[in-house]
């Protein structure tokens, strides 16, 4: 058998046996779940260190004599005293480093990423030479409208009680009902993606693996 | 009678779940082996992924993130492929990284080498894989500076320098565009706030069709240039670099799958509505 | 500073340096540690952790925000290093720390692994139900970790029509035939779930469930070609081309969905805002947070 076929095969039986749970919970899907979480675990292990390390620390440490770099792994390490009781601060010492560094990063990524989103929010709310009525009313009318609905639907610090509360109230409904539109589109979206893998699979199956032996499967393919 | 005929409609409401399994897996089996194509026409979103990646200058790379593994493969596997035909079709040349999952790196430089054997584009001339980066927005801060070091060692584990088309690369001004294709939320706020958003580098993205819906505001914003919604994107950038693949068939077979979902939640529907109108007369 | 700082860090000349220099550093970084751990109680302990998340946070802001010029590094006025690019005193340290900061996350790699074989190896050593399926895992790392390892460091292949070295083809066995499959099967599994799912739950009991599966409809038809198919008589410009369903499936998405994901965005980036400066300042509470020292 060459190496291809043995891999048609071996992809073929694990689909199988991954699919035999849909029956029941079963000893075969188990032992596969089990041989996926482990392969996972080698191959994230071999990446790490063959596209990580070994380029970014180990070769400038040992080849280019950069000794710094022996910092790294002490810092590093720091973080399996987790399993320490003694030595716990330790492992929450370098994760109080990334802990402050990731908010940091969210305090440069802020307005890069949420300025322009406010400045989108400003649309033409009246006909011009660009742009017609049927499109301002559609569009522009349309998304300013559940865009300050949908806000008004998370502010809380108002009850919905008294003249302004009220109508806030009566905004914030509306909101909602906005919001479940948006849900029902990712809804209709999930579903999508959803069946696009097991189509993938099924494709697989009947184009790649049946196909390998029974050419009229594999004509049937893209 | 009353009895029967709410028995009638409970059962509407109660078909087993392995009839539900079987017959979602005879409509996709049965177009799979017996396709009715239909028309896939792009829309503006994939237009503007297939703009970005022409407008980009030939002095610069295009920047390919293939932030996916098979969880999602059917949907970012084509995505992935059809990006590399446009890249390839429109003279550009690229570059494969990986921030998460590392299968994604291996299973997108799998595409690539079959891909670029079909235009005889060479690896290293034409196109590179930087490999999988551990560190999210560490990697990025500090590949905007300096790419060469971030970077380290390609894909089969060479220094990047030593590849011909990483010759003059230095910092973010050298890429052209960044496309993010992936099955993982928040990737694209790191792209979007530590380089986009920054040093004004056009980004476009592909994300399985589970995540679009949320990432709509930064297309209507012009942060992103275009975006591929899962196979239906990947299918219809297929449609615009003339190569009808895999993701042509899912969208033709998903016409069929969504046809049977729609009508098993209308058949639910009117068993709970029967069976209410039954039980309220019968009170 | 920086340039001080550069020469302090300049490489080993020799091999010989370069062990002296290794053996000098873990020695005086667990010293330092060890000191550290016999002379800070729990409150120096906590304000140390306090210090180091302020720091972290502080560096990468401040970056950011500080004023940046062309010629003088903001605000001490020393000569930019690269004038071509905008810089102030601090962002010299962005790419070394971008990088430092990647390479001591990657060494987390072994937690989880570490955690999984902690449980999968008392499964094996106790011969608990289903300890077979341990022992698979245990095989399953190894050989993907030995493979994955030997295809590596294997010399790349001139051509592609030259045979593979074994050890690469069962690399790619394991790969190809086990953990890729193995991954899409399971994930896959949801289209039957979510179909299920879909004909069992999805009832319309409320308007807004009404409001939801009307839009689900639009998008699920709207989006795959047979709703282009469905609607194809209409023309594909003027008015009534707004009824064809795929351009109604595309307005739900853009003019419906993106005004209330947008909102939505609003809350999330307030919310990760208020988070981030709770946790740089140390004031957030919880299972880690509380229990610093």
């Amino acid at each position: 058998m060459n190496p291809e076929t043995a891999i048609l095969w071996a992809a073929a039986v694990a689909t199988l046996g991954v699919y035999t749970i849909l029956y029941r919970e079963n000893p075969i899907s188990r032992l596969f779940e089990h041989i996926f979480v482990g392969l996972s675990a080698g191959y994230l292990i071999v990446f790490i260190w063959a596209q990580n390390l070994e380029g970014k620390w180990w070769n400038p440490m040992i080849h280019e004599r950069k000794w710094y770099w022996v910092f790294a792994p002490i810092i590093g390490l720091l973080f399996y005293f987790i399993y320490s009781r003694r030595f716990l601060w330790l492992a929450r010492l370098v994760m109080g480093l990334f802990f402050g560094t990731a908010a940091g990063y969210f305090f440069r990524e802020f307005f890069p990423i949420y300025s322009p989103q406010v400045y989108a929010c400003f649309k033409p709310l009246r006909a011009d030479a660009t742009i017609g009525w049927a499109d301002v009313i559609l569009h522009n009318w349309l998304f300013a409208i559940i865009l300050l609905t949908v806000m008004s639907y998370f502010f809380f610090s108002i009850p919905h009680e008294g003249r302004f509360g009220r109508t806030l109230g009566r905004s914030a409904l509306l909101g909602r009902w906005f919001l479940m539109i948006a849900f029902g589109a990712m809804f209709g979206n999930t579903v999508m993606a959803r069946i696009s893998l097991f189509i993938g699979r099924v494709q697989f199956l009947l184009n790649e693996w049946l196909g390998s032996f029974l050419p009229w499967f594999a004509q049937r393919g893209p | 009678m009353t009895e029967r005929a709410t028995g009638f409609w409970e059962r509407f409401q109660q078909i087993p779940r392995y009839y539900i399994y079987l017959l979602l897996a005879a409509v996709v089996i049965w177009q799979i082996l017996f396709p009715m194509p239909l028309p896939i026409a792009p829309s503006r979103a994939t237009q503007g992924v297939y703009d970005a990646i022409a407008a980009v200058p030939d002095d610069k790379l295009i920047l390919i993130s293939t932030d996916w593994d098979a969880s999602t493969q059917a949907e970012t596997g084509p995505q992935t492929e059809a990006l590399i035909h446009a890249c390839l079709q429109n003279h550009k040349r690229f570059a494969i990284m990986n921030l998460q999952p590392p299968m994604g790196v291996k299973l997108a430089n799998d595409i690539a080498e079959r891909v670029a054997a079909e235009y005889g584009a060479e690896y290293g001339v034409d196109w590179c894989n930087w490999g999988y980066k551990y560190g999210f927005d560490n990697v990025l801060i500090a590949m905007a500076k300096n790419i060469p070091k971030t970077i380290g060692d390609d894909f089969y584990g060479d220094p990047v320098t030593d590849l011909p088309m990483m010759k003059g690369v230095q910092d973010i001004s050298s890429i052209g565009l960044v496309i993010e294709i992936t099955g993982l939320a928040a990737i694209t706020e790191y792209w979007i706030g530590l380089i986009q958003g920054v040093y004004g580098t056009p980004f476009a993205s592909a994300y399985t069709a589970v995540m679009a819906p949320g990432y709509y505001p930064f297309l209507d914003s012009d942060q992103m240039k275009g975006m591929l919604v899962g196979a239906k994107g990947a299918a219809e950038m297929e449609v615009l670099v003339h190569r009808p693949a895999r993701a042509t068939v899912i969208m033709n077979v998903q016409s069929w799958a969504h046809v049977l979902i729609i009508v098993l939640i209308i058949v639910g529907n009117l068993g709970y509505l029967f069976a209410r109108t039954r039980g309220r007369q019968r009170a | 500073m920086w340039a001080s700082l550069q020469s302090a860090l300049q490489p080993a000349p020799t091999a010989a340096a370069l062990v002296r220099n290794l053996i000098l550093s873990v020695a005086g970084s667990v010293l330092l540690l060890a000191v550290l751990h016999r002379f800070l109680g729990p409150r120096g302990r906590r304000w140390l952790i306090a210090f180091v998340t302020f720091i972290g946070g502080l560096y990468l802001g401040l970056e950011y925000f500080l004023p940046v010029r062309k010629q003088i590094l903001w605000p001490t006025g020393i000569p930019n290093p690269n004038p071509e690019r905008a810089a102030n005193l601090l962002t010299p340290g962005i790419e070394p720390v971008g990088i430092m900061l990647s390479v001591i996350g990657a060494f987390t790699v072994g937690l989880g692994v570490y955690s999984l074989c902690q449980v999968h190896g008392r499964n094996v050593a106790q011969r608990r139900a289903g300890w077979h399926n341990s022992l698979a895992f245990f095989l399953a790392m190894l050989a993907m970790l030995i493979f994955g390892l030997w295809a590596h460091y294997l010399p790349k292949l001139d051509t592609p029509s030259e045979t593979k070295p074994w050890a690469e083809s069962v690399y790619e066995l394991l790969f190809n035939g086990l953990f890729m499959p193995l991954q899409a099967a399971t994930f896959s599994l949801l289209a039957f779930y979510i179909a299920s799912a879909a004909y069992r739950a999805f009832r319309i009991r409320t308007a807004e469930a009404a409001l939801m599966m009307a839009a689900a409809f639009i998008v699920m038809i709207g989006q795959v070609p047979i709703g282009a198919w469905l609607t194809s008589a209409l023309p594909t410009t003027g008015t009534v081309a707004f009824f064809r369903l795929e351009a109604l499936g595309e307005w739900v998405m853009s003019w419906l969905n993106t005004p209330a994901q947008r909102g939505i965005v609003f809350g999330i980036a307030i919310g990760a805002l208020a988070m981030s400066l709770r946790i740089w300042l140390s004031l957030e509470r919880g299972t880690f947070f509380s229990e610093q020292g």
